[in-house]
């Protein structure tokens, strides 16, 4: 049985199209939830209204659940159940979608991992067993196959990041506002940045620069910092079970991105936007350390429709923003 | 003087067998070349004595104190150790996971009060398909709760959610005697 990883190769699509955006027309579309995109409405938002602008078929999957990682990375389900909760998900996208958008590192490493996983014999063959479980219990298929292992299903995966940048040439042309030269500093996370499934081949992530690259066609400024590779503390869970320790990862990190002048953060991930912002988190850093640390993070779908002037409510969530993004999304969108 | 890390009698593998025999691929970790790459990297490393290199030593050797080790619970799975290591295919993410699991199982592993914060998140998974309260896209149908449930069927998330029903019980009854009193 062939198992593939279903991530979308870039260079081959950059290579076969000469607006990789026809890759996508024709086919359907669909936005993996992400349980954070609760408290960062304007993440989902910001790409599902930037599809739709491009005439794009784009759903959600009422059936999908949670990724589950966070019960995985602290081993409170097995691998064979990881996988199976994994592939009931991405049975239930492929029956109805051919692309699958993921907003969050962790969904789309979870999403990577449990097809990685599959490879095993073993963890395959578990993973199948529990699946036929399932099916005894729920009677009978909606659909062929609800309940099997897919091998190489036509449903390919792509993180948001790598999607804005495939189609970087259109996205700019929808641009409103542009970034005015401010200086950013870039939080690519963990579960992006060091994915090793493309550490030899250099094939579908390609290089990590993809967001100073898009902060440039913006017409910002890309700053480098110390701390640019490093985690924002979360660490599966860290900062809920070791909070006083994971939050001197989370300060390092501010404090560097503070020390080089940066406007704020830009980042590809609600999970890290989540520790990087929660102003519970901050303020024990000022507890901790005795330095109240104020530069504002977003997200990246947040900032494109920010540029693409979408309503300020929209783009980000009001219940998480700081009084210093006001003044940068104002200076932004001056006309 | 005798290199401690050279002496044939220092190596024993029977616990990296036992650990191979769960993950296949933990047999990877006896090309570790102990060049230290990974804990330089390691964002655990920096706030806690978690030390990759004295994990994979301690296996090398049999030493099965490694599992009462709270240090290995340290651990970010971050990945940049796998990132950063110069040999192929040594996965120390999934070694950790490994060591946790025969940890749990030999009742090292934290206890049901030091996982409360999975509480919250485990019975929001097995009731609405999401970690938190509320999602934004509403609860999945009954039906489909079902079939997580039956996934995760003698899973620890099922004994964390199953002790957290039975610490609620436990509450409520405490609460109804003391509006009686």
């Amino acid at each position: 049985m062939e198992i593939n990883n279903l991530a979308i190769n870039l260079e081959e699509i950059e290579k076969r199209y000469e607006n990789p955006l026809d890759f996508f027309r024709g086919k359907k579309l669909c936005l993996f939830k992400a349980c954070l995109e609760k408290y960062f409405p304007g993440v989902r938002f910001g790409i599902h209204d930037f599809l739709e602008e491009l005439g794009l078929e784009v759903t959600i999957c009422q059936n999908q659940s949670c990724c589950s990682g966070t019960f995985f990375q602290r081993n409170l389900i097995t691998r064979a159940q990881f996988a199976a909760i994994n592939e009931r998900n991405i049975n239930e996208i492929n029956h109805q979608a051919d692309i699958l958008l993921v907003s969050c590192n962790g969904c789309y490493n979870s999403l990577l991992r449990g097809r990685d996983f599959l490879k095993d014999d073993i963890v395959r063959k578990k993973t199948q067993d529990i699946l036929n479980e399932v099916k005894e219990k729920m009677g009978s298929e909606k659909y062929h196959g609800q309940y099997d292992i897919l091998e190489n299903p036509k449903l390919r995966i792509i993180h948001d990041l790598d999607f804005f940048y495939l189609i970087r040439e259109e996205l700019v042309n929808t641009l409103k506002f542009s970034l005015k030269g401010i200086k950013i500093a870039v939080h690519y996370g963990c579960h992006y940045l060091n994915l090793d499934r493309d550490k030899d081949t250099n094939t579908y992530l390609k290089d990590k620069t993809k967001l100073e690259e898009l902060i440039r066609l913006f017409g910002g400024v890309p700053i480098d910092y110390q701390e640019r590779e490093s985690c924002c503390g979360w660490g599966a869970s860290q900062i809920v079970i070791h909070p006083d320790d994971a939050l001197k990862v989370t300060y390092k990190k501010l404090k560097s991105a503070e020390n080089v002048n940066a406007c704020f953060i830009l980042m590809p991930c609600p999970t890290c936007l989540y520790t990087l912002s929660k102003p519970e988190f901050r303020e024990r850093i000022h507890k901790i350390f005795n330095d109240e640390l104020e530069i504002p993070t977003i997200h990246l779908n947040e900032l494109i429709a920010i540029l693409r002037g979408c309503e300020e409510e929209q783009c980000i969530t009001l219940r998480r923003k700081s009084p210093r993004f006001d003044q940068i999304y104002a200076h932004i969108t001056e006309e | 003087m005798e290199d401690k890390a050279e002496s044939d009698e220092e190596w024993n593998y029977q616990f990296l067998e036992e650990l191979v025999e769960d993950v296949e691929e933990n047999q990877n970790i006896r090309q570790c070349i102990e060049c230290g790459k990974c804990i330089g990297e390691c964002p655990a490393s920096k706030i806690s004595d978690f030390n990759i290199r004295k994990i994979i030593q301690k296996i090398l050797r049999g030493d099965k104190s490694v599992l009462k080790d709270s240090d290995i619970w340290y651990c970010f799975l971050c990945e940049r150790c796998k990132r950063v290591c110069p040999k192929k295919g040594v996965n120390i993410p999934l070694l950790i996971l490994n060591l946790r699991n025969e940890s749990f199982k030999k009742g090292y592993g934290p206890q049901y009060n030091d996982l409360t914060k999975y509480v919250e998140m485990a019975e929001n998974f097995l009731t609405n398909g999401t970690v938190l309260e509320d999602p934004l896209d509403g609860s999945l149908s009954k039906e489909r709760i079902d079939e997580l449930n039956e996934i995760c069927n003698f899973a620890r998330i099922k004994y964390v959610f199953k002790a957290s029903e039975a610490s609620k019980a436990y509450k409520k009854k405490i609460h109804k005697k003391r509006v009686k009193k």
